[in-house]
């Protein structure tokens, strides 16, 4: 690739973990700082910036190439909140096809089509199912494409799994020009427990908590008005919580090269935090910091 | 270990399959994969056969799919292209075969066979992507899913046939001479009084198919005849006879006394008919023996080929014609159960004379055992020419690839095969 037209982001996580609500609020929050931004949702769910269109249709990079042979920038991409430009690259019906060539072949498509060097942004986004089922899905932090990756996990096992597997396609593919990781976004923080347990996985894993978002209602209430936290409640303490992931993704460059645990090791520090959370739920241990 | 092939004679899996369905009358197959598929399918092994079949080039029904079809998953490609091949190509079934692509992104091929059946369609399908395995594979692979599904397509005939026997292991093409080693084995089962069932090549069509369960013994000529072989025996119960490789001169005689003895035939009737070509083959050798010391027949020779052919050949070679195994190559990859029983079987061939016997596909492993064996006499294939050009001595070209000479009926097996041999291996010393 010629020159790199802005900073090219991934968020991973597992599926409804909060990747798309997230991504959403910072490319929102960025955009209000003044900067140009595009989300490129890569996830075959093709929802990742509904709520910055106000739920509006927007058919998808592959559903248009299903469809016409030619395709331009215009017929898959619509201008959301604060001037983001939102594209979908989508995915094939569940259970037929490979949604993993899918989002190889948008993101080549979106790359042909000149979309960073004429569009010129800032940042561009890309919300990627976090899962790292295949190789498609490891694209975006692959071939010097994204620089950094962020990823979005709760307390859940299944979560830090996922994370853990992105650590993973992050060790393999970092080493030759692949994207490092820019941290751990812990999203949906309401158990006493939740932020020691990722404090502690990122520790395990030589890697760091760069926000904790809160489990909100104001989230619920503004997915309701399909819009982001920015928009509908600009003032709300939740909008500043994604206003600070997005000036600290504008702020830091720093990445890493995490080490992720290999299974029997996940296995055994699951094991741990099992009796500590059952240590405190039955009054065993008293004090919340002791954890 | 991992290691790298050079130059390998083996194609895939799905080209295996297809010159299955190729040699089968009236049977069309419809490639499901990428169109290089079919292309590479006669570049690299119909163009390098010299003689090839009905659709053995690029005419080939093939989905041709796409990046579209890869991501979005291509039963519909399939679906439009069966009904299209139906409309344009006649025939008496249609077989889906499919590629790697296809088969990674996962396309429901058994749901689009029933649905071509639900149309009146007479069609099955064969799993066959290069991934699983090379031409023997694909053989085994394309004969197994016309072994369970025809009966399905209700053609089968009941009416058991007295002496039918049908004939496995032989890999259409891949051993250059199919057609002609099968219709001399189908010769010599006739001239005991049985039914052949050959399969492939004329006159072999559905027909002999739809037979197929009625047999009373499967001979199987080579390991990769192995696999139909058990399938049938689990099936039907149909006893199984397994040769130590092609049956060529008075190996052709000892083949017909076990089917004999197998199937309680007429045992006078069954000597005297070996003996009548055993006479014929003798008058043969004799003539030649003025030409065998003059030009000097005896020699060490190097041998690259097909396990069966290379086991079936150079008993002849050596127990009969007295020539002397220097450098024995195989390079179908048989399954290891297989490998000792050839080892042993080989390596043993001349009495106090040590052969050595080696397994590869690697052509310049081949190349290298053949120059250090430095043998008098090179049998190979087409690669083989410039390593024998080299040593200076005859070269016979007869194992897949072939680049010098048309087969159409010609082969090897029997007795009729074995002065066939003589008269080529002549040729090649004479012409040295
Ligand atoms: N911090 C949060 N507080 C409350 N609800 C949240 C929060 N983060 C995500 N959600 C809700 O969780 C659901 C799944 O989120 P989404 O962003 O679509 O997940 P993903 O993109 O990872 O599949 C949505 O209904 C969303 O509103
Ligand atoms: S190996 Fe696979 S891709 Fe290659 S020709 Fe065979 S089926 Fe096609
Ligand atoms: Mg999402």
């Amino acid at each position: 690739m010629s020159e790199k037209h802005g900073k090219h982001i991934a968020i991973y996580g597992k599926g409804g973990i909060g990747k798309s609500t997230t991504t959403s609020n910072i490319s929102a929050a960025l955009a209000e700082a003044g900067y140009k931004v595009i989300q490129i949702g890569c996830d075959p769910k093709s929802d990742s910036t509904t709520i910055l269109r106000g739920g509006n249709d927007l058919p998808t990079v592959l559903d248009t190439l299903r469809e016409q042979s030619k395709v331009k920038i215009e017929d898959v991409s619509a201008v959301g909140f604060g001037g983001v430009l939102c594209i979908e690259a989508g995915g094939p019906v569940p259970g037929v096809g490979c949604a993993g060539r899918g989002i190889n072949a948008a993101v080549e498509l979106l790359q042909e089509l000149n979309l960073f060097e004429e569009y010129k942004p800032d940042f561009v986004l890309y919300d990627v199912l976090g899962d790292v089922v295949c190789g498609g899905f490891a694209v975006p932090i692959r071939d010097g494409i994204a620089d950094r990756a962020f990823v979005v996990t709760s307390s859940d096992f299944m979560a830090i799994f996922a994370a853990n597997n992105l650590f993973k396609a992050i060790n393999k593919y970092a080493p030759s020009g692949g994207a490092r990781l820019g941290g751990v976004i812990a999203n949906s923080i309401q158990a006493p427990y939740a932020k020691s347990l990722i404090d502690d996985f990122t520790q395990q894993t030589g890697t760091s908590v760069v926000g904790y978002v809160p489990r909100s209602f104001t989230v619920a209430q503004s997915e309701l008005f399909g819009q982001t936290v920015i928009e509908a409640a600009p003032k709300s303490e939740q909008a500043d919580v994604y206003r600070n992931l997005a000036r600290f993704i504008d702020e830091h460059q720093d990445s890493v090269i995490p080490h992720p645990l290999n299974g029997p090791e996940l296995k055994k520090w699951a094991r741990t935090w099992g009796d500590r959370i059952f240590e405190v739920e039955t009054g065993v241990v008293q004090k919340m910091e002791s954890i | 270990m991992a290691h790298h092939i050079e130059g390998s004679r083996n194609s895939c899996a799905l080209h295996g399959a297809l010159q299955v369905i190729e040699a089968i009358e009236g049977v069309v197959p419809v490639i499901h994969s990428t169109a290089g598929c079919g292309v590479q399918h006669f570049l690299g092994v119909n163009r390098l056969n010299a003689g090839s079949d009905r659709f053995g080039g690029p005419p080939v029904s093939n989905s041709n799919i796409s990046e579209k079809h890869v991501v979005f998953g291509g039963s519909s490609r399939l679906r439009e292209q069966l009904k299209n091949t139906v409309k344009i190509v006649e025939g008496d079934l249609y077989v889906i075969v499919t590629g790697c692509s296809t088969e990674m992104v996962g396309d429901d091929i058994p749901a689009m066979t029933k649905e071509g059946r639900d149309q009146d369609f007479q069609v099955i399908y064969a799993n066959t992507p290069g991934f699983r395995g090379d031409v023997h594979q694909g053989y085994q692979l394309a004969v197994k899913a016309l072994i369970e599904q025809l009966p399905a397509l209700g053609k089968g005939e009941q009416s058991s046939v007295e002496g039918l026997v049908n004939i496995w292991g032989i890999v259409p093409h891949q051993d250059p001479f199919w057609a002609g080693n099968l219709e001399e084995i189908g010769r010599l089962l006739e001239g005991i009084g049985l039914k052949p069932n050959l399969l492939f090549g004329y006159d072999q069509g559905l027909s002999s198919w739809n037979r197929v369960p009625n047999a009373a013994l499967n001979i199987v000529v080579s390991v990769w005849g192995d696999s139909p072989a058990m399938l049938l025996e689990e099936r039907y119960g149909t006893p199984v006879l397994k040769l130590e490789g092609l049956p060529v001169g008075s190996a052709a005689g000892r083949f017909l006394q076990t089917v004999s003895d197998r199937l309680n035939l007429d045992l006078t009737h069954t000597e005297n008919f070996i003996k009548s070509e055993e006479k014929r083959l003798n008058t043969y050798l004799a003539s030649l023996a003025d030409t065998y010391y003059r030009a000097g027949f005896q020699r060490e020779f190097a041998f690259v080929g097909e396990s069966s052919q290379v086991a079936g050949l150079s008993e002849f070679l050596t127990g009969t014609l007295g020539l002397i195994p220097r450098t024995l190559i195989i390079t179908d990859n048989p399954p290891e159960y297989a490998r000792e029983a050839l080892l042993s079987r080989l390596t043993g061939l001349v009495e106090g004379y040590s052969t050595e016997v080696v397994f590869s596909e690697d052509h310049a492993e081949i190349i290298d055992q053949v120059r250090s064996g430095a043998a008098e006499l090179v049998l190979g294939s087409a690669l083989e020419e410039q390593v024998a050009l080299a040593l200076g001595v005859p070269f016979l070209q007869l194992s897949f690839p072939l680049s010098d000479k048309v087969v159409l009926s010609r082969g090897y097996s029997g007795y009729r095969g074995a002065a066939a041999l003589l008269e080529d291996l002549g040729s090649a010393i004479l012409s040295n």
